[in-house]
């Protein structure tokens, strides 16, 4: 049994500005397999772009990350600079959301995705950098024309893809999905999502995939890790934990989302009310116990630990 | 695209056109209201016979209606003519064109350092903002842009020329000097000095300034994050992503700053009797020499109108975004 | 105006207040400010008026260009006369022409900007046509040829001051407007029945005073070094000694050569620390108005 692609242990992370402490993640730990997939999921605020940000140490400077990052055999937090740039986007590399800011807009498309290649040495010339990153757009489903457009001139959907191609750029063993859909309508989403199942069977990728959609992780993982507060309040097999949720936050997060490809199911009311708690100002006891049905005494008197809630899950609710 | 471009061009231009004249419009009937009679004001106290100043004022196209005065005008404007000065008695466009080099000299140079120095200051100021180095930056280059600059440049002229005696106090070269060639060029040079630090001191906080701000909006664009990411080191994130995107609006302000070149240093040429367009300036308000100051005026706008247009043509053409609408 | 209206508007003012006074920044600048415009206020008591003329002076038995050693506490000129009293006195000139060309500035760059925004159509294009111009038009050059045609006088500068710089804050107001148009209340204000002057008092008004605060504030020290320079060249009034009118006769009679230092470097001084000090305060107001722009600083 070879080791994780990716171990984390008790990782914390804490931002400072303007004199507060803010705690976005408290005590994570979970492990991916090679070849495996993760999904991440929880609301906006719960901390998980951070932590996934936190993975290659793209936090700002001055944020207080503790814990340990094992990532394909290197310890990620104690890298040395020189360590850390090498094992950017060869070990793990992020496809970040594919807003218009994501992507440099006075540098093509093409020259954007060969970049890392030039950097990592892992194309020998520029002209076998820019055959390379053609390759990779045809891959993703972009005609070799597009290398030389410009952001701006693409649509959503376009630029989603040439993220995911940017991402592929070095060969990465990990490869870190930061809402890869969101903002993109249905039917381009389930596109971007096919391929991305594609190219992880290609490629033999180990895949984490960060949403608050749900329903979009039961489709692209095996296993579903959902976060609150900065911390995991359930994991296990992805279809196991959506379809029968242990934690009463999962509950009520896989009835807001509907079923890819289900249009009636996005019309069905949201069952959350409430607004997730701010990292500076967390409740007394579970974080989640102002927006639980289930909520009783006992739960505002200490932040329940992981506890199994059957083969291979675990959820963090004291009715577990 | 590009025959969308053409026409983006063709708009841009004609609208310069536009403007010109306007300001040609605008130059004539301003003067006509204050020149009553300017071939008396040109003869004034010289014993004129009034028969000589009638045929002239009738050369003049002076006893006609304003509207044939204004196309009188048009026409001599096309040919360069721009009338006479009252104080040299010389043709204006002469005047006007031997003064041209030395302030294109002057304030090109001054120009195009504080633009150097000034943008490079505000990439160090944002990239460690908030340290002792952006603390620096930013006061010092606010304290000399909150000064007059011809002050600047009387203090540097007491300091460096008459107490020190390391600079010459005015002039573009050695009274009387005869020096040709390269030595002639040295004493240019040492006379350059002094006008053109003042001029790249006072005016070097407005890239600083620019060039922070956009620099500093920039970084927190995700983009960079990505870049990182990529594994590329700090300085090439700077260099190649950061700073071609912050430096667009500095680019503008560098087009349209030169367009500024040659009214930019007025008061500076006086204070170092550099004999440019300023000290031209300077002197025909001591007059009034009205027509001398109806010719720089011209001038003046005319080199800010182009200019403008060559920033506005350059942004569109650094910037992949500008579209043709 | 209402009760509520008052509430809210002195609520607003007491919390602009608060974010400033938090300001170092803001703090040294009003500081700074207010040290000189005691002394303008403060004149009389300061210096004697009578210093400023030529005779007195010379019946006064004051050296010629005495130093500050001979001659406390800022030493003489030329024809003998304090400069520190025409330092005092100066400082009066200078803050008012700054402070009247600026007012002026605001008025015209307002009503042009709020109109142009607000009514829009053919008008906003007339009058965005006209601010184009103007700010292409070389702003000292055009200063100059105006103040020489107009003659030398204190008003005449403040006029030319005003009519060359309204054209910045014009198109700031009207950017300002338009977002504020945007807005849902004045689309409601609009179906209640409103007109249009009601809605531009009540609305539009409210939302762009701080920005007319922020860029008056930011527009004074234009207004302030343009007269200095104005009057450098000889533009000035030649009765009455502002900063910019003592650094042109400092220059024009030989100061620099005679390194009479102690009659140029307090206008210039002067016009440092009162511009820094507008500036300061200025972008302090910047922040305040437009948090955004903190990020950015």
């Amino acid at each position: 049994m070879s080791e994780p692609l990716l171990s984390i242990r008790d990782l914390t992370i804490t931002y400072h500005g303007h004199g507060e402490a803010v705690p976005a993640v408290r005590g994570v730990s979970f492990d991916i397999e090679r070849g495996g997939s993760l999904g991440l999921a929880g609301e906006s605020g719960c901390g998980k772009s951070t932590l996934a940000n936190s993975l290659l140490r793209l936090l700002p400077a001055g944020t207080d990350v503790k814990g340990q990052i094992i990532l394909d055999g290197q310890d990620v937090l104690n890298l040395s600079p020189g360590g850390l740039r090498a094992v950017r986007w060869t070990s793990g590399a992020i496809i970040f959301q594919g807003a218009l800011h994501a992507l440099n807009p006075v540098q093509t498309v093409g020259d954007q995705i060969a970049e890392p290649m030039l950097v990592h040495e892992t194309a020998a010339s520029d002209s076998v950098a820019r055959d390379k990153a053609i390759d990779l757009l045809r891959r993703v489903g972009l005609p070799a024309a597009r290398a030389d457009s410009y952001p701006h001139q693409l649509s959503g959907g376009q630029r989603q893809r040439v993220l995911i191609a940017m991402a592929l750029a070095c060969d990465p063993h990990l490869l870190i999905a930061d809402e890869p859909t969101t903002a993109l309508d249905l039917m381009v989403q389930a596109q971007v999502l096919a391929l991305l199942d594609d190219l992880k069977q290609e490629r033999e990728l180990t895949l984490m995939f960060i949403t608050h959609d749900l329903s979009v992780l039961t489709y692209a993982c095996q296993r579903l890790a959902i976060m609150y507060a900065g911390r995991i309040v359930e994991e296990g097999p992805a279809w196991d934990v959506f379809a029968g949720p242990s934690h009463p936050y999962t509950r009520a997060l896989a009835a807001a989302f509907p079923t890819i490809g289900d249009v009636s199911s996005r019309m069905a009311p949201s069952g959350l009310g409430g607004d997730p708690p701010t990292p500076g100002n967390l409740p007394q006891g579970c974080p989640f116990h102002p927006r639980c049905p289930l909520a009783r005494d006992e739960c505002l008197v200490a932040e329940p630990e992981l506890r199994s809630s059957g083969i291979g899950r675990s959820a963090a609710c004291i009715l577990v | 695209m590009k025959r969308g471009r053409g026409r983006f061009i063709a708009r841009k231009v004609l609208g310069s056109l536009l403007t010109l004249a306007f300001v040609l419009v605008f130059n004539f009937f301003l003067f006509r209201i204050v020149q009553k009679d300017p071939i008396g004001s040109l003869f004034r106290g010289r014993n004129v016979p009034a028969a000589t100043l009638d045929n002239l004022r009738s050369a003049f196209a002076l006893d006609q209606p304003l509207g044939t005065q204004f196309i009188y005008y048009l026409r001599e404007t096309a040919q360069l003519n721009f009338g006479i000065s009252y104080q040299s008695r010389q043709p204006v466009w002469n005047e006007i064109i031997s003064a041209v080099p030395a302030t294109v000299t002057l304030v090109g140079i001054s120009a195009i350092l504080s633009a150097v120095i000034g943008t490079l200051g505000g990439i160090i100021a944002a990239w460690r903002r908030n340290t002792w180095k952006d603390h620096t930056i930013t006061s010092g280059t606010m304290v000399f842009y909150s000064m007059p600059d011809f002050w600047l440049g009387m203090i540097l002229l007491v300091g460096f020329a008459v107490v020190l005696g390391w600079f010459p106090v005015g002039g573009i070269v050695d009274a009387g000097s005869n020096a040709t060639g390269l030595s002639r060029l040295l004493d240019q040079l040492h006379h350059l000095f002094l006008p053109a630090s003042t001029l790249t001191l006072a005016y070097l906080g407005e890239y600083t300034l620019v060039t922070r701000s956009s620099l500093l909006e920039v970084m927190g664009e995700d983009y960079l994050t990505v870049a990182r990411a990529k594994g590329l080191r700090d300085v090439i994130v700077r260099n190649r992503h950061a700073v071609p995107n912050a430096l667009l609006p500095v680019v503008t302000l560098t087009a349209i700053n030169f367009g500024f070149v040659l009214s930019g240093a007025i008061a500076v040429e006086a204070v170092f009797s550099w004999p440019g367009l300023g000290k031209a300036t300077a002197d025909a308000i001591r007059g009034p020499d009205l027509p001398m100051l109806q010719g720089l005026f011209l001038l003046f706008s005319a080199a800010v109108i182009v200019f403008n247009l060559i920033a506005d043509l350059t942004y569109s053409w650094l910037d992949p975004r500008v579209e043709e609408a | 105006m209402n009760s509520i209206a008052m509430q809210r508007r002195r609520a607003t003012a007491a919390r602009v207040w608060r974010q400033f006074r938090d300001s170092r920044q803001g703090m040294i600048g009003l500081g700074v400010l207010g040290v000189f415009v005691l002394i303008a206020l403060a004149a009389p008591l300061l210096a004697d008026i009578r210093e400023l003329n030529p005779v007195f002076a010379r019946s006064s038995g004051n050296p010629q260009w005495g130093s500050p050693e001979v001659f406390a506490p800022l030493g003489t000129d030329h024809i003998r006369r304090s400069v520190w009293a025409q330092f005092v006195w100066g400082s009066r000139v200078s803050l008012f022409v700054g402070l009247a060309a600026t007012i002026l500035t605001i008025l015209i760059g307002s009503v042009v900007g709020i109109v142009s925004g607000f009514v829009g159509g053919k008008i906003d294009g007339f009058l965005m046509r006209i601010t184009e111009w103007f700010l292409v038009i070389p702003f000292l050059p055009l200063a100059i040829v105006l103040a020489s045609i107009l003659g030398r006088s204190v008003w005449n500068i403040i006029f030319v001051i005003g009519i060359t710089s309204w054209p910045s804050t014009a198109r700031l107001l009207r950017a300002q407007v338009l977002t504020v148009k945007q807005r849902l209340f004045v689309d409601r204000a609009r179906s209640l029945g409103a007109g249009g002057p009601h809605i531009v008092a009540h609305h539009i008004l409210p939302n762009v005073s701080g920005l007319i605060l922020a860029n008056a504030t930011l527009a004074v020290p234009i207004s302030i070094l343009t007269e200095t320079t104005l009057s450098f060249l000889g533009l000035g009034d030649p009765s009455s000694a502002s900063w910019g009118k003592t650094l042109e006769e400092a220059f024009v009679n030989g100061a620099m050569v005679r390194n009479a230092w102690w009659y140029f470097l307090p206008a210039g001084l002067g016009i440092l620390a009162v511009v820094l000090a507008f500036t300061l305060i200025g972008r302090t107001l910047e922040d305040i108005a437009n948090p955004r722009l903190r990020r950015g600083r």
